[in-house]
């Protein structure tokens, strides 16, 4: 497989996606896109509609209204979908009383895969030894590897996979990291679902954010980490930003008091005050908290629904440069 | 389709409950065929509507009714196959895989019908191994004739089939109760207890008993099998008639079940 292969086939499209259960509206309106060949990271915390979201691709929830494609094609039209798209979804979901290799020999026979890629994929999954038994017994771990095993049964292109992290010891975390970015080496289209982006962050190319079912942000991980900056405590920030203004650096006072300024050049900053004849109680390079920008960016959408775009005000600058950025990802 | 009905099959045969199921129905099949045989060839069966109460018939629906008693217990292990080769999916949210790997839900449902349909017909064997066998021992023991027909031949053949289309009956069960415990004691119970319980009542009323009783299911059985009759005087359809009655709700309960399946949020 090379990266030839990764053309526009791998591409998924999430347009107006919607669905309703009775009153409540569990994915709003949902639009982005997941470039081939990219790991990307679908966020939101837990009951943000993530994994109807991910069933609405795959076929298994009917959307309200909107669109989800693979490739350009609903799945339920993939005429091989095994080989297209990939996907774990729940840990669980295997008959406890069948042993994993049972388990993947019954979906080898509706994808015409040979039981000897059964067993590759046992041995790449680092599960031979527990196949035989009933997957009953099996730990979390072991689940999520058996997942993967099946997703991967008839390589297919596109990766979907829901919290595939979930119940793995940070060994097994590991493991899935290295997992990942072998297959994206190898030119896999990859969505992979997270509550926890600290999880993730090492791992994707690509965010997508939502929360209550909305679209909060989508675009490069390296735009979510925002521009580097330096993080200012003084008496008067108003001051200070006139102050690093006429020296070329433009700046926001943030909610706490606190000024950023848009440059690494901390002795820069630390001049202009001098100069300005303004104390520094603080200075220090800004480096993103990713964290916290997940929490207040899903954690803003919590408080007043649908404010989505404009709800969290500690985060402007990024949030501009974020959207502007999105889609030039290429 | 051909890989989605294999990949049935051996869902079906990959956990511990068919071998189970195959001694229970052999077992069954050995057990009833023995009794029977011995039961319509005592010295109170054979004289019309007999003081004993005892069933009556011809020497053909004697070895018929030997040779299909173990259906009794075979249609409801087989009901109970069908409930639980749709009900575990739900259970066990496998359903979530076969639908990945056969998004054409209704392709994945008939993938169901025919792999049941086999099954049906696999454990049919298995359970005139054991009646047949057993069976034709005892009668011959008690000197009826073993084999007073070719007639036999098609009794035996259909039951097969009957075999199959209560798996059928089952898998339509199985997917309207969700609930894999729910739809078990319901399919059980009503073709075990409430609607034999129902012919009976309904046989007091004269035109029930002539124009009702014998399109229920177990009735329906049966006369696909040209069993011996109970002698209260109830009609019963030709054994086509009886097939294509079972036929008619197997077809029309897994009708709706794939229906509602194939609309269903598998969430």
């Amino acid at each position: 497989m090379t990266t030839a292969t990764t053309t526009r086939a791998g591409l998924i499209e999430v347009t107006g996606l919607t669905k309703r259960f009775g009153t409540f509206t569990a994915v709003d309106d949902l639009s982005f896109t997941v470039e081939p060949g990219r790991i990307t990271g679908f966020l939101g915390p837990n009951g943000a509609g993530k994994t109807t979201t991910l069933r609405m691709l795959l076929g298994l929830i009917r959307p309200t209204s909107g669109t989800a494609t693979i490739g350009g094609h609903p799945y339920v039209d993939l005429p091989h979908p095994l080989s297209s798209v990939g996907a774990a979804l729940e840990a669980t979901n295997f008959h406890p009383g069948r042993s994993g290799r049972d388990h993947l020999l019954v979906l080898a026979d509706t994808a015409d895969v040979p039981a000897s890629r059964v067993d590759e994929l046992l041995e790449l999954t680092g599960i031979p030894a527990a196949a035989r038994k009933r997957a009953g017994g099996y730990s979390m771990g072991m689940r999520q590897r058996l997942g993967l095993a099946a997703a991967l049964l008839a390589d297919p292109e596109v990766l979907v996979l829901d919290e595939p992290a979930n119940g793995l010891d940070p060994e097994g975390i590991r493991w899935l990291r290295g997992f990942l970015r072998h297959l994206s080496g190898q030119g896999k289209t990859i969505l992979v679902s997270s509550h926890l982006l600290r999880e993730v962050e090492q791992t994707v190319d690509d965010v997508v954010i939502i929360a209550n079912g909305r679209l909060v942000r989508s675009g490069p991980m390296a735009g979510l980490r925002g521009t580097p900056g330096a993080l200012v405590q003084t008496s008067d920030p108003a001051a200070l930003a006139g102050a690093l203004r006429v020296a070329d650096v433009t700046s926001t006072v943030a909610e706490d008091g606190s000024l950023v300024a848009d440059t690494t050049d901390l002795r820069l900053v630390g001049d202009v005050a001098l100069r300005a004849g303004l104390p520094v109680y603080g200075l220090a390079p800004r480096t993103a908290d990713l964290e916290a920008l997940f929490f207040e960016l899903t954690e803003g959408t919590n408080r007043n629904l649908g404010a989505g775009a404009a709800g969290s005000p500690a985060v402007p600058l990024e949030r501009d440069a974020m959207t502007g950025e999105e889609g030039a990802n290429e | 389709m051909v890989g989605a009905i294999r990949s049935e099959l051996r869902k079906f045969f990959t956990t511990r409950m068919w071998w189970g199921m195959a001694i229970g129905i052999f077992v069954g099949g050995a057990l009833f065929a023995a009794f029977f045989a011995y039961a319509f060839t005592s010295d109170l069966a054979g004289q019309s509507g007999g003081p004993g109460g005892m069933p009556t018939g011809d020497a053909e629906q004697i070895a018929n009714s030997v040779y299909t008693a173990g259906l009794s217990i075979g249609y409801l292990l087989l009901l109970t196959i069908g409930v639980l080769q749709i009900g575990s999916e739900y259970r066990h949210k496998t359903i979530t895989g076969t639908f990945l790997a056969t998004p054409r839900r209704v392709r994945a449902m008939l993938a169901k019908v025919v792999a049941l349909l086999v099954i049906g017909a696999v454990y049919g064997l298995v359970s005139l191994a054991g009646s047949v066998s057993v069976g034709a021992v005892v009668l011959g023991l008690r000197d009826v004739d073993a084999f007073p027909s070719t007639q036999i031949v098609r009794t035996l053949a259909l039951s097969l089939l009957v075999l199959g289309l209560w798996a059928l009956i089952g898998l339509g069960i199985g997917i309207l109760i969700p609930n894999q415990v729910a739809a078990l004691l319901i399919g059980i119970g009503v073709a075990w207890i409430v609607e034999p319980l129902a012919s009976v009542l309904l046989g007091f009323w004269d035109w029930g008993a002539q124009h009702v009783v014998q399109f229920m299911p177990t009735q329906a059985t049966n006369a696909i099998v040209n069993a011996v009759q109970d002698g209260s005087g109830t009609a019963r359809l030709d054994w086509w008639g009886g097939a294509l009655t079972l036929t008619a709700y197997a077809v029309v309960l897994a009708g709706i079940g794939i229906w509602r399946t194939s609309r269903a949020d598998i969430a």
